[in-house]
């Protein structure tokens, strides 16, 4: 459990030469804007390896909304260079910093999107993929990173209402999205069915892929509010869970579908 | 992933002076570009360990730019006109899927979309990165270019000495024994389609007619526009087998599609070979004639006759035999 609860860190996910990383001190004080998981774990005083769903244990309407809602600024407050990590008031200094000390160098981008219905402003490398954004930048870490080369579907993200793998999608290229996260649809009441549901019919182990089954069980029920098994199965083949729960999920999903009206999208 | 530019594309002529120089790669679904990048098959180690590069080879390098072609209007269009089906390049397999002309008349197209990967990647992928995906072997994409085989440039193909269980059963090209793993491109064959790139048309059959190094007869700087697929003519069925290990998120292990025109027949497996194969032994078979089970087994041993398996991969000539006998079957 404890490896599963840890952010990845430099070891992890530092491999390529030339990229430049956060420490864990970082993402807690400057990138999350004060709110992590692990802080959020703390405050809701459970252990839940999932993140946002745990076995046995549904999420009050202030917890969701805690992991939904970081204290993320929407804007971006400071332009910070990733090679020397001087800090700028405007994206406009920050290049031309670019332009005098790391000529031909790669620079950032600023992306604006809108994450579980709120607008966001982010300043990231043009090589990082939309599930290393929400989880750096914005602190959202349902949207897990497993394998990592799409396919297992714990990475599942709800982009322009296709269910996609935020892993192998780039985040500069959702610039102008509108992009559903596992916190937003634990946070809506709307979604409190399906989520009371994964809960009551116990359909997780470890936890770790279940935001995943979440999300496209979600984008299943936009298109389809009355699924069949069948369809429960089609739709969630591409969500692999190693502990091996798949039979739950369509029982999950079709005792909630009928619970599930209205409310917002 | 190491850092790359990133350019969004307004026009085609933009992401072809942005491909000049071979330097960027086009980025649609980014599905299999990605996961390339991430595990940097292509990186310039070599220390001899395994292997060294031939003299002289130019291995392909990690791009610069990835050109983003997703923005280009009209690139993800599914329209017939003419007698033409025409789907745009960067037009998603899950709208292929779902398309109710497609379904109706080109079956085999969409059976095949339907059955790529998983439905995750199926609304990322496009056609046109499914057709001019890499081809899969595992010391071929073997991260950070541990195997720095034939069709990177070197000496060697290491499943020949190695496992080749998922490899070719029609013969090695160039010394390398890679297969094509792409489930539309059979369909296209089959269907007798067009590939439209942004200065020729390719018959779908020669697209992929290069020796290693090469993956497709894309040049560096060329990009898939359209694919065009002639109606078929009236009482012509098609349809598409696929056989892999899961029944989702996996490449084939043999697949085949087929259609049935009286005289007119083609039959086309992949992932047997280094680009998809016709059998035009098995179409020899069934020309002209009304399909029952006994032609259809006939047609499948035909299919296979030319077949020269690899000891590993003996199996994969059963499975090709059986599939093209169902999807004969299912076509009729």
């Amino acid at each position: 459990v404890y490896s599963l609860i840890d952010i990845p860190t430099n070891s992890n996910l530092g491999i390529w030469q030339g990229e430049h990383f956060m420490s864990d001190n970082e993402i807690n004080t400057n990138e999350g804007g004060g709110f992590n998981r692990r802080s959020f774990l703390k405050s809701a005083g459970v252990v839940v390896a999932g993140g946002t769903l745990g076995a046995g244990l549904t999420l009050t309407q202030k917890e969701a909304e805690a992991a939904a809602g970081p204290a993320t600024p929407a804007t971006i407050t400071s332009y910070r260079c990733s090679i020397d990590r001087m800090e700028f008031n405007t994206y406009d200094m920050l290049l031309r910093h670019y332009d005098e000390a790391h000529k031909g160098a790669i620079h950032p981008v600023t992306v604006k999107f809108k994450v579980n219905g709120k607008d966001q402003e982010v300043l990231i490398e043009k090589n990082w993929t939309l599930q290393r954004t929400l989880q750096m930048k914005l602190g959202l870490s349902g949207a897990k990173q497993m394998c990592d080369r799409g396919a297992c579907g714990s990475c599942t993200v709800i982009i322009n209402g296709r269910a996609v793998l935020s892993c192998t999608t780039l985040a500069v290229e959702c610039a102008g999205k509108s992009i559903e996260t596992v916190e937003g649809i634990a946070q809506n009441p709307k979604w409190k069915p399906l989520i009371d549901s994964y809960c009551k019919w116990d359909a997780m182990q470890c936890g770790y892929c279940t935001p995943g089954f979440v999300v496209s069980a979600k984008a299943l029920l936009d298109k389809n509010p009355n699924p069949s098994e069948e369809d429960c199965k089609q739709a969630l083949a591409g969500n692999i869970c190693c502990c091996g729960t798949y039979p739950r999920h369509p029982t999950a999903i079709r005792e909630a579908a009928p619970l599930i009206t209205g409310g917002g999208a | 992933m190491k850092p790359f530019n990133h350019k969004d594309a307004k026009t085609l002529a933009e992401a072809k002076t942005a491909l000049a120089g071979g330097k960027a790669a086009i980025i649609a679904g980014g599905t299999d570009l990605i996961g390339q990048l991430k595990d940097n098959i292509f990186c310039q180690y070599s220390d001899g360990r395994y292997g060294k590069l031939k003299a002289g080879a130019v291995p392909p390098v990690y791009p610069e730019t990835l050109v983003n072609i997703k923005t280009i209007p009209g690139l993800d269009s599914i329209k017939e006109e003419g007698g033409m089906l025409k789907i745009g390049a960067a037009t998603k397999l899950s709208d292929i899927a779902a398309n109710k002309t497609i379904n109706q008349k080109y079956a085999a197209l969409a059976q095949a979309a339907s059955r790529v990967a998983s439905p995750h990647v199926r609304d990322m992928g496009t056609i046109g990165g499914n057709i001019a995906q890499l081809h899969r072997c595992w010391y071929f994409r073997k991260p950070e270019n541990r195997f720095p085989c034939v069709r990177k440039g070197g000496t060697q193909c290491y499943a020949m000495t190695g496992d080749s269980r998922y490899h070719t059963i029609f013969g090695a090209v160039n010394m390398c024994l890679a297969v094509h793993p792409s489930d539309v491109a059979p369909a296209l064959v089959a269907l007798n389609a067009k590939i439209v790139t942004d200065r020729r048309m390719v018959e779908a059959e020669n697209f992929w007619d290069v020796k290693n190094p090469g993956n497709t007869v894309l040049a560096v700087d060329e990009i898939i526009k359209e694919i065009q697929i002639p109606t078929p003519p009236t009482g012509a069925k098609s349809a598409f087998q696929k056989f892999a290990i899961r029944k989702s998120i996996d490449f084939p292990i043999v697949n085949c599609a087929v259609m049935v025109a009286g005289k007119e027949s083609r039959i086309c497996l992949n992932a047997v070979a280094a680009k998809p194969y016709r059998a035009t032994k098995a179409e020899a078979v069934v020309a002209g004639k009304k399909i029952d089970e006994k032609l259809a087994e006939a047609a499948g041993e035909a299919a296979v006759a030319d077949a020269k398996p690899l000891a590993a991969t003996k199996y994969k000539v059963q499975i090709a035999k059986t599939l093209v006998k169902r999807a004969l079957n299912a076509a009729v």
